[in-house]
C-alpha cells in the first residue's frame, strides 16, 4: 500500500501549477480590479479574496465536501450534467489548493499592479488600446515580477495544501496522496524515513520560494521607480 | 525590566505553564483504538464511581498512529489497541509491561455501506459499478485496514481492488466517508456502525478467511500513573467492565 515514494512528488508538483494555472488569470485579474477599479462592493471583495487565508483549511475542506459532495448541490448537478463526481478525485486536490492559493496570489499581485503609473495607462489607452490590451500590453509588461512572485508563493502555498486536501480529495494511493498527505501517513505509520523525504522536499520547495519572491518583488518596484523621476 | 520585556516573560511562562508535565497530579492517560470511543467512556465513569479513581484522559486514534506516539515518548500511561501487533511491536521494544498485557475484548470485520447504496458483499466487492470507491484504515497504520488487507488477500481481491481504495486516518475517518455516501462501500468494526442508522451493515466477516479482531491493552514501563493504569486495565476484564463491552457489542476477550 505504501506504493512509489516518488509518486506523491511528481502528483503534488502537477497539482499545484494546476492550481495555479485555475487560479492565476482569474485572480491576477481580481488583482487588476482591486487595484485599479473603486467600486460599491470593493471591500467585500477584498474580504472574500482573503477568507481562504484566515479560515482552517478544515473549514474549507469541509465547505467543499458539502457542496460538492455526492448529495450536495453542486455535487449533484456536476453528476447530472457531466455524469462528474469532484470528491477523492485529483482535480477537487487542484480546486482545495487553487482555494486557498488566492489570497496570496491577489494580494502580492495587487500592489504590483498599482506601483504601474496611471500616466503609463492612459498614454496607452490615448493610442487606442482596448481594456484587454492595454492591460496584456502596458499594464501587465510592467508589473511582471511582481505577478510573477505572486504565482510563486501561490504555487508554494498549493503545494503545501493539507487539510481541505485530505477531506475533499481524500488518500487515495496513487491517485491524491500529494506530499503533506503521505508524510502524515508516513508519520502514523512511524515510517521516518519516508516522512523525513517529503519533509526534505517541500523545505526544500518552500525555501527556493521564500529565496526567489522577494528578489522579484522589490526589483519590480524598482523597475517601476525609474520612469517617473 | 522593560514593560515590553515583562510582557514577554508573562507570556513566556504562561505558554510554559500549558506544557507543564510534573508537579500536580496529571490525570491518568490512555492511548486508544478509534473503535473504543463508543465504549471507553462509559468504561471509564464505572470505574471511577466506584473507586473514586483520579480522573482519566483518552487519546483516541489509529492503533498504529498511537503506538508511533508512545515510541517518541508520549506521556501515556496505558495502551488500547484494535490489535496485538501494536501492542507486541512496543513490548519488543521493551516500552510496554509485557505482564500487563492482556486480551480486552474481541470484534467483527463488517462492510458497510449508505442506506441507499448498493448491496455487496465481502466476496463480491469487484461488482461494484466503475467509479465506486471503497473506504478503508491505512493499512499501514490502522488494524481494521490491515484486517480488511487480510480478509480481501485470503478472498483473493486485494490486488484487483487496491484502486478504488480510498484510506482512512482512522476508523473513525472510514465511517465518516462511508455515512456522507462518497463511498459505496467500507470496511470497518461492527461495533463502529452500531450507533448509526445512516450506514447499514451488507456483510460480516466470518469463516475461514474472515480475520480474528483482537483487542489488547498494556501498561506503558516506568509510566507516572502505571498503577492507576493497571487497576483501570483490571476492572475493563472484570465482569462488570466486561458487560459494558458486551452491551456495546464487543465480543468476550481472549482468554
Amino acid at each position: 500500500m505504501s506504493g512509489d515514494p516518488l509518486f506523491p512528488i511528481a502528483l503534488s508538483l502537477r497539482v499545484a501549477a494546476l492550481a495555479v494555472a485555475l487560479v492565476g488569470p482569474p485572480g491576477i485579474a481580481l488583482a487588476w480590479l482591486q487595484a485599479r477599479r473603486r467600486y460599491p462592493g470593493r471591500a467585500l471583495v477584498d474580504a472574500l479574496v482573503l477568507l481562504p487565508l484566515v479560515l482552517p483549511p478544515t473549514v474549507v475542506g469541509y465547505l467543499l465536501v458539502v457542496y460538492f459532495g455526492r448529495h450536495g448541490p453542486i455535487g449533484r448537478a456536476l453528476d447530472a450534467l457531466f455524469g462528474a463526481r469532484v470528491v477523492f478525485t485529483p482535480a477537487a486536490a487542484v480546486v482545495a489548493s487553487a482555494i486557498v492559493a488566492l489570497p496570496l496570489l491577489v494580494k502580492t499581485a495587487q500592489p504590483a499592479i498599482e506601483a504601474v503609473p496611471s500616466e503609463l495607462e492612459e498614454v496607452g489607452r490615448s493610442l487606442g488600446l482596448g481594456p484587454t490590451a492595454l492591460f496584456a500590453r502596458v499594464t501587465l509588461p510592467a508589473a511582471w515580477q511582481g505577478v510573477i512572485a505572486a504565482l510563486v508563493l501561490a504555487f508554494a502555498r498549493a503545494i503545501g495544501e493539507f487539510g481541505a486536501t485530505l477531506m475533499f480529495a481524500g488518500n487515495i494511493p496513487g491517485r491524491t496522496n500529494t506530499m503533506p498527505l503521505e508524510l502524515y501517513a508516513a508519520w502514523q505509520a512511524g515510517e521516518e524515513g519516508r516522512a523525513l523525504l517529503y519533509a526534505g522536499v517541500l523545505s526544500g520547495v518552500s525555501l527556493a520560494v521564500v529565496l526567489l519572491a522577494p528578489r522579484l518583488a522589490p526589483r519590480a518596484q524598482a523597475f517601476l521607480e525609474r520612469p517617473r523621476s | 525590566m522593560s514593560m515590553r520585556a515583562r510582557a514577554a516573560l508573562v507570556l513566556l511562562v504562561f505558554t510554559a505553564s500549558l506544557a507543564r508535565a510534573g508537579d500536580a497530579p496529571r490525570a491518568v492517560t490512555l492511548a486508544a483504538a478509534a473503535s473504543l470511543r463508543p465504549v471507553l467512556p462509559e468504561v471509564i465513569e464505572a470505574f471511577r464511581g466506584d473507586s473514586g479513581a483520579p480522573a482519566i484522559e483518552v487519546s483516541y486514534g489509529a492503533s498504529g498512529a498511537l503506538r508511533a506516539q508512545v515510541e517518541a515518548g508520549a506521556p501515556i500511561d496505558a495502551v488500547l489497541f484494535a490489535s496485538p501487533n501494536e501492542v507486541d511491536a512496543l513490548v519488543a521494544k521493551g516500552l510496554v509491561d509485557p505482564s500487563t498485557r492482556r486480551s480486552i475484548a474481541t470484534n467483527t470485520l463488517v462492510l458497510i455501506g449508505p442506506r441507499q447504496g448498493p448491496a455487496v458483499r465481502f466476496d463480491s466487492l469487484a461488482s461494484l459499478p466503475p467509479g465506486e470507491r471503497i473506504a478503508i484504515g491505512d493499512p499501514r497504520s490502522v488494524p481494521a485496514g490491515r484486517y480488511a488487507q487480510q480478509a480481501l488477500t485470503a478472498l483473493g481481491s486485494w490486488d484487483a481492488l487496491a484502486p478504488r481504495f480510498v484510506l482512512g486516518a482512522d476508523v473513525a475517518g472510514v465511517l465518516a466517508i462511508v455515512r456522507r455516501g462518497e463511498a459505496a462501500a467500507g470496511i470497518v468494526y461492527e461495533t463502529d456502525a452500531r450507533p448509526f442508522d445512516d450506514v447499514r451493515v451488507l456483510d460480516r466477516a466470518t469463516g475461514a478467511w474472515a480475520p480474528s479482531v483482537e483487542l489488547v491493552a498494556a501498561v506503558v514501563r516506568g509510566a507516572p500513573r502505571s498503577d492507576e493504569a493497571a487497576r483501570f486495565l483490571a476492572f475493563a476484564t472484570s465482569p462488570r467492565g466486561r458487560s459494558i463491552f458486551t452491551a456495546h457489542g464487543f465480543g468476550p476477550p481472549r482468554p
